[in-house]
């Protein structure tokens, strides 16, 4: 075999009994040389399990075709282990803090902080990094690829290597600028948030496709030789959010239990039906909700309680014919 | 007094959530108070229910100055509080990182929406809020550097120190920030404890908002003398960090006075009790703040010590 596996620590805080947190990277690299690294990490929220799949998924494929790995591919699966222990979206820790809102984090700063700069600072050099997060419990999302604004036009052509449903270039809003691919990329390293669905029941197909997109990119830099998906073609049209204008939050207005009409992938008509709030009790529908918009539904609300306000789906509605809008 | 429903959030399990506010004489919207917005801030909640008594008894006796109000709203969060979780647990969030919210959005941002529509009417604004950490402050007054903040109209609490903070990502959602860039003087009060009641901070820190609404011409002044308040900034405040973890025992507290070397706390191997590390204070001043939890991480900052002529 000529790929060298190693595991080492990042980052590890003493807990107060008997165990530390530790933040584990296995890197995959040939035996000489290298043509770039990729980063690849996942599990920033606890209550968000697919990057494990994805990331095992990789691994098997260059455990399975070692020869045509040409450059670095460093995992960081766990990154909020307490949290992916117990289901927390958050650090627990007592604290309760949303990781990806850390960083860059400081080396002297709280053992979150500290964890924070650990790991952006070991990303340091990496020519690409790709933080892959997954729809929480309550929710169905297409395969998007999110950019920060303010780096979008350097990136897009990036992401349309991994051939996602959707990209969404993110404003530049306060509490964006925290997260780990927007810290990443105002040190000067191309990083992307890729969102997958979860898709608890049948994880494997969803999973399989992320793979091949990475593969595909890692192909693009030169880092791998075999199995990969292919690269988009040229004319292929990828939906792409730049403004508000381009998208559509919708929400209910009713409490109730959200039964929802599986609308995620679809291109709807104003006036569709997404799906209905209904009372149990009393054995009435509250509240039906139908688009308000033509577009492409591409988050959307799984089978969940809901308050006045909870999001039910987003829509791509951007200025475009069916098919898409390129990107 | 006058008490109305600031908003209403419609729940299918339980009962719906209601947010009051109390207001209290007529005329100009002098100055908001707002208690609990994390569903564990028991000690906020109590400081303005005491202030809501008091208020309601000085109406009576017309201690509330013609064209002046005041408004307050004891909690955000009684669902919360209820069920006992210090986020908004529907939405896993915490209501002072949503400000100045939305009232079209989701629902927490529509709770913090709908109290901002209402809040920024007002020339004056006070938070009291609590730490993200479990711990003890000495009781201070706490306002953001966002270029339009007051911290000499912030002394007229008569609290021993305002605290000019340099405010962090994250803190750029928070209440407090929000409001100041909504024109409003805002302050951000740390009464002592949270999770419990603690009588002494929470008399102290009525007695401070009561001194400013008097000072302020809200209320006719019947308040005690306060502190001559010293403004301090992030570079005065220096941390004490564990850089082990176990049991921690501490040995100072809040407020007291430490000389250079002096013994603060130390850590103990919580399986066999022998002490892994001692905390002592690199410098001479006041504790300010104290963590109070039983355990400690590694790299926790422990201690935040207010240091030189200032402590």
């Amino acid at each position: 075999m000529s790929v060298v596996k190693e595991i080492s620590s990042v980052a590890s805080i003493a807990l107060a009994v008997d165990e530390a947190l530790t933040i584990r990277r296995c890197r995959y690299a040939p035996q000489s040389g290298g043509a770039g690294r990729v980063c690849l990490s996942t599990g920033i929220h606890g209550d968000e399990l697919m990057g494990q799949l994805i990331v095992f998924g990789v691994a098997q494929r260059i455990l399975a075709q070692p020869d045509c790995l040409h450059g670095v591919v460093d995992m960081y699966p766990m990154l909020n282990p307490m949290g992916l222990d117990i289901g927390e979206r958050m650090t627990p820790m007592g604290i309760q803090l949303d990781m990806n809102r850390g960083f860059p984090g400081a080396k002297d700063g709280t053992a979150l902080e500290a964890i924070c700069h650990a790991v952006v600072e070991d990303m340091r050099g990496a020519d690409m990094v790709l933080d892959i997060h997954s729809g929480t419990m309550g929710k169905t999302e297409l395969f998007e690829v999110r950019l920060c604004a303010r780096h979008a036009d350097a990136l897009i052509g990036e992401a349309r290597a991994l051939s996602p449903d959707l990209i969404w270039v993110l404003p530049d809003r306060t509490n964006y600028n925290a997260t780990l691919t927007a810290a990443l990329c105002d040190m000067g390293v191309p990083a992307m948030t890729l969102e997958v669905d979860e898709h608890r029941r049948k994880p494997q197909a969803a999973a399989e496709r992320i793979v091949g997109a990475i593969f595909c990119k890692l192909t693009q830099l030169g880092i791998w030789t075999g199995e990969a998906a292919p690269l988009p073609a040229p004319e292929t049209v990828i939906p792409c959010i730049r403004t508000g204008e381009d998208v559509c939050r919708v929400s209910c207005e009713c409490p109730g239990i959200y039964e929802p009409q599986d609308r995620a992938g679809e291109w709807v008509a104003a006036g569709e039906t997404l799906g209905r709030v209904f009372d149990a009790l009393t054995g009435e529908v509250r509240e039906t909700i139908t688009a308000p918009s033509g577009g492409l539904v591409f988050s959307q609300r799984s089978y969940s309680p809901v308050y006045p306000g909870t999001l039910i789906a987003r829509m791509f509605t951007g200025k475009c014919a069916r098919g898409g809008q390129n990107a | 007094m006058k008490k109305d429903i600031l908003f209403t959030l419609p729940s299918y399990f339980r009962d719906d959530m209601n947010i009051y506010a109390y207001r209290f004489g007529k005329g100009e919207k002098t100055c908001a108070v707002v208690g609990a917005l994390r569903g564990n801030e028991v000690q906020q909640l109590y400081v303005c229910a005491r202030l809501i008594a008091y208020l309601r008894e000085i109406e009576k006796e017309g201690g509330i100055l013609q064209g002046k109000s005041v408004m307050i709203i004891p909690t955000a969060v009684g669902a919360s509080m209820n069920a006992g979780t210090r986020l908004w647990a529907p939405e896993n969030m915490d209501i002072n990182r949503r400000f100045p919210g939305d009232v079209h959005g989701s629902t927490t941002e529509r709770i913090a929406g709908a109290l901002m529509e209402r809040l920024r009417l007002y020339r004056y604004g006070i938070q009291l809020t609590s730490f993200y950490q479990p711990g003890s402050f000495v009781p201070h007054v706490r306002v953001m550097d966002t270029g339009r903040q007051n911290p000499e109209l912030g002394c007229e609490f008569g609290l021993p120190y305002v605290y000019v903070r340099t405010p962090r990502s994250a803190d750029r959602s928070t209440l407090n920030y929000a409001w100041q860039l909504a024109g409003t003087q805002a302050y951000s009060l740390y009464a002592g404890k949270t999770e419990e009641i603690d009588e002494a901070a929470a008399d102290q820190t009525l007695r401070a908002i009561i001194r400013f609404l008097g000072s302020r011409g809200v209320i006719r002044g019947d308040a005690t003398p306060g502190h001559a308040s010293t403004i301090i900034t992030n570079d005065d405040v220096l941390s004490v960090t564990a850089s082990t973890a176990g049991l921690l025992r501490r040995v100072k507290f809040a407020g007291a006075h430490v000389r250079r070397g002096e013994q603060l706390a130390f850590i103990m191997n919580p399986l066999d009790g022998s002490v892994r590390e001692t905390l002592k204070t690199p410098v001479t001043g006041m504790l300010f703040f104290v963590q109070d939890g039983p355990f400690i991480t590694e790299q926790s900052p422990v201690f935040q010590i207010l240091s030189g002529q200032k402590g």
